[in-house]
């Protein structure tokens, strides 16, 4: 692919920071050199940690080769045109995909040096490790308190008090609590859209991942509610590391560390926010971000 | 042009649609107000006194002194019908007199038996009453009516005799009555007369039942005279006319035509006449009818043969039945669409599945009768509830699966993943996500089933069902339904004609139960989608 010579080769070494630096890996990169990145430095500080990884619907592929690390404690946009794979990788980190039938994953995509598409990974442990928001608010026909609690019974134990106090903790951390604690037993789809989605979030915050998955997050909603939600991920950032795909440059811009710029299945730049918004080293990648892409 | 014909084909395509709906209303009210309305003359009634003589002996309901007053002041009424019947039967139903009059003859040798007579007068006597026997046998027997006046002198020539008392003197007592009919009378016409009079008696005896001087029968069918109003005017239709078929045309079949009895072909002119007129005027008198909400007829038994009574076992039995199949299909359906939907992948297998269940939901119920006979009744060792129950389950599963199956696939993918991505495993996520988000579907799909359940009569023919019998106490026993007394009904040789009401009824009580059921089901559906979106 064309795409490929506008990529810096800049090598990370391993006992570096990688993930302060513009981290771009081929998708042709020598096998070595993933083993020894396994275990090492590298991952001990990305939280996800992916290396060629390719992940196919039956014959057709939907990402290819990618690799890159995730900083913690930090918010990752990925960004790219409408079916470039930017939500089948985002999925496949807490493996959403499972859903889908006559899947298959290569190479090597790790949460915390564990790979996700290990057989003997339990998938229980994963996706409470690794959160996901979607596109849609999507809370349960439950209501608000029981949305939040959700997680935290599934992990069993909870005596009651104590789960009262972590709801409110965790509508407090999503920005919601003030505008539900009265009505907490009412019905989660009797809130507005934007409060939903912050539901959701507050509902995801709940089970204490180390990652939070967000697909598309105001896509459905109003400017007001989406600006709402732009405030929680900056703060929430203090605390998870934010994976996000959108559609929305701006946002992106606004509110991410990282950009990945995905296209055709394939990363083609990756690196700090304000590298790729001013400075682009792909010519994919600026023609997208300027609007000049098809 | 083009556009104006798109609007044209909108507009079609709108009236058609608006036909259809109105059509089907159309159909709907065509078939259930006919039904309702006479299924309703089995609770809102006329009410006769027989109803009411009906009712206190058979369910004990009633005032008891009011009761007999009321059948005093009938049977008075009564009486003078009877009397002018029986005055006319003299003449007609000979056969009938001969054996009175042998029967006297018998009486009268047993009296003289006891008596303490000489040998010689017993002889007298008898001889004497052996003679009058004779000549009146033979007066009843001819029909020339000189010949039976001097017959019946004779007779009448030993009134005056001494020792011919007892017994003997209801002899002199027929032959004046007899002398007075032959007066009135052609008895050439006997023959048609006979056989008319039957008919009249009959009639009689629908109305009235049997006679206050009769001994009871002992079917309760026939214990009692027309209970209903409605009854009352069909056996009073009976009385008034007769119906012969005549050839008006030798080319057209024979018309059916009514013919007045007060016409002179029929009892014009002869004493009998008066009777149709008395009966007709003082019908009010006759009957005391009354109008009537008979609700009991929801929780009462019916006699043997669902002559009189109400449809109670019948409800219990079908709703037990439906309630039994559903608590057997509605698990087993949900359980199965689950595994269809989410478990079972798009395996060649679970497709193969998928057919078979769609076939099932095609077989003609009958066929599911003889597998629950050939299979459960086996299994279990005799015809029961459980058996019948069972079946029924059977025939609505494949409907269950299908609907289950689809309000499982209708739960949007989001709703599963927010479940799952939360780190809930499949099952959790299907019993605390799934479910509820399809339950006003599945609801849906246990709906329809439920009609069907409480309305198929073939699956319970040889599994379970019974015309009479008693409230089944378990499992195990069996039991009455609606659907299947309605088929008893209507194949039954007489209730079905004589008392169409009770078909009529015990329909718009399957009708109803139906009704009540689903709008049952629908206010629980109704809840549970508000509660989904919300409010």
């Amino acid at each position: 692919m064309n795409s490929s010579q506008h990529i810096p080769k800049s090598r990370q070494d391993d006992s570096g920071q990688p993930h302060l630096k513009v981290q771009v890996y081929r998708s042709d990169e020598s096998p070595d050199r993933r083993q020894s990145q396994g275990t090492g430095g590298n991952a001990a500080s990305a939280v996800i940690h992916s290396e060629d990884f390719s992940f196919y619907y039956g014959d057709k592929a939907g990402v290819r080769g990618i690799s890159m690390d995730i900083r913690p404690q930090a918010v990752t946009a990925i960004i790219g045109p409408s079916g470039c794979g930017k939500s089948t990788f985002l999925r496949c980190i807490n493996r959403m995909n499972d859903l889908i039938p006559h899947t298959r994953a290569e190479g090597l995509l790790a949460v915390n040096g564990v790979n996700v598409y290990d057989r003997n990974v339990n998938l229980v442990n994963l996706r409470q490790q690794v959160g996901m928001v979607f596109q849609k608010p999507n809370p349960f026909a439950k209501s608000i308190y029981e949305n939040v609690a959700y997680g935290p019974r599934l992990q069993g134990g909870r005596r009651r008090p104590d789960l009262n106090d972590w709801v409110e903790q965790c509508l407090r951390d999503a920005a919601l609590w003030e505008e539900v604690k009265d009505d907490l037993h009412k019905s989660a789809l009797a809130l507005s859209g934007g409060q939903q989605q912050r539901l959701c979030i507050a509902r995801t915050l709940a089970t204490r991942p180390r990652v939070v998955l967000m697909d598309e997050p105001c896509s459905a909603l109003d400017p007001v509610a989406t600006a709402k939600i732009e405030d929680l991920i900056g703060e929430l950032k203090q605390t998870y590391t934010i994976v996000i795909v959108t559609h929305n440059m701006q946002q992106a811009a606004r509110v991410s560390e990282m950009t990945a710029f995905f296209c055709l299945g394939e990363l083609i730049e990756y690196g700090r926010t304000s590298n790729i918004f001013t400075n682009p080293a792909s010519k994919q990648t600026e023609d997208y971000i300027t609007g000049r892409f098809g | 042009m083009n556009l104006a014909f798109r609007g044209y084909k909108d507009k079609g395509f709108t009236a058609i649609a608006y036909f259809c709906v109105l059509l089907l209303g159309f159909l709907l009210l065509v078939v259930l107000i006919p039904m309702t309305g006479r299924g309703l003359s089995a609770v809102l009634f006329r009410e006769t006194v027989e109803f009411r003589r009906m009712q206190y002996a058979i369910f004990n309901r009633g005032n008891e002194e009011r009761l007999r007053a009321q059948v005093a002041r009938v049977e008075e009424a009564r009486r003078p019908i009877y009397e002018l019947l029986d005055s006319f039967a003299r003449g007609i139903d000979t056969e009938s007199q001969i054996s009175r009059v042998r029967d006297i003859f018998r009486r009268f040798n047993e009296e003289l038996r006891l008596q303490n007579v000489s040998d010689e007068s017993y002889t007298e006597l008898r001889g004497k009453a052996r003679h009058i026997r004779d000549l009146l046998t033979e007066a009843y027997t001819s029909t020339d009516r000189e010949e039976v006046s001097k017959l019946l002198d004779e007779v009448l020539a030993f009134a005056e005799s001494p020792g011919l008392k007892g017994a003997a003197e209801q002899y002199f007592e027929m032959a004046r009555s007899y002398s007075k009919t032959i007066k009135q009378m052609d008895l050439a016409d006997r023959q048609r007369y006979a056989a008319q009079l039957s008919e009249v008696t009959e009639a009689i005896r629908d109305l009235f039942g049997p006679r206050p001087d009769e001994p009871m029968p002992p079917l309760a069918e026939n214990q009692f005279g027309a209970t209903r109003w409605d009854l009352v005017q069909r056996y009073l239709r009976r009385l008034l006319y007769s119906e012969q078929w005549v050839q008006t045309d030798p080319a057209k079949p024979m018309e059916k035509k009514l013919v007045c009895r007060t016409d002179p072909k029929q009892f014009g002119g002869t004493e009998l006449e008066p009777l149709f007129g008395m009966v007709e005027s003082s019908l009010d008198e006759l009957f005391l009818p009354r109008l009537r909400i008979y609700w009991q007829y929801f929780i009462d038994d019916s006699t043997p043969g669902y002559f009189f009574g109400g449809v109670g076992p019948e409800i219990f039995g079908t709703l037990l039945l439906t309630v039994c199949a559903m608590a057997f299909a509605a698990p087993l359906g949900i359980v199965s669409a689950a595994y269809l939907v989410e478990f079972g992948g798009d395996s060649r297998i679970v497709r193969l599945i998928r057919t078979c269940i769609n076939t099932l939901a095609g077989v003609p119920s009958i066929v599911f009768g003889l597998f629950g006979l050939a299979f459960y009744v086996m299994l279990i060792g005799r015809p029961c509830v459980l058996a019948a129950s069972l079946t029924l389950g059977l025939l609505v599963l494949p409907v269950v699966i299908c609907a289950s199956e689809e309000a499982i696939r209708g739960v949007p993918q989001t709703y599963k993943e927010a479940s799952l991505a939360l780190g809930a495993g499949r099952f959790r996520t299907f019993a605390t996500v799934t479910f509820p988000a399809a339950l006003p579907g599945i609801l849906t799909g246990i709906i329809l089933s439920l009609s069907r359940a409480a309305g198929e009569t073939a699956p319970i023919l040889f599994t379970g069902a019974v015309f009479l019998g008693p409230i089944p106490n378990s499992l195990f026993d069996k039991t009455r339904a609606l659907s299947y007394a309605s088929y008893g009904i209507a194949t039954g040789d007489k209730v079905g004609m004589t008392m169409p009401h009770q078909q009529y009824g015990v329909v718009m009580t399957l009708i109803a139960l139906v009704l009540c059921l689903n709008l049952a089901a629908i206010a629980i559906r109704w809840r549970i989608s508000r509660k989904l979106k919300g409010y």
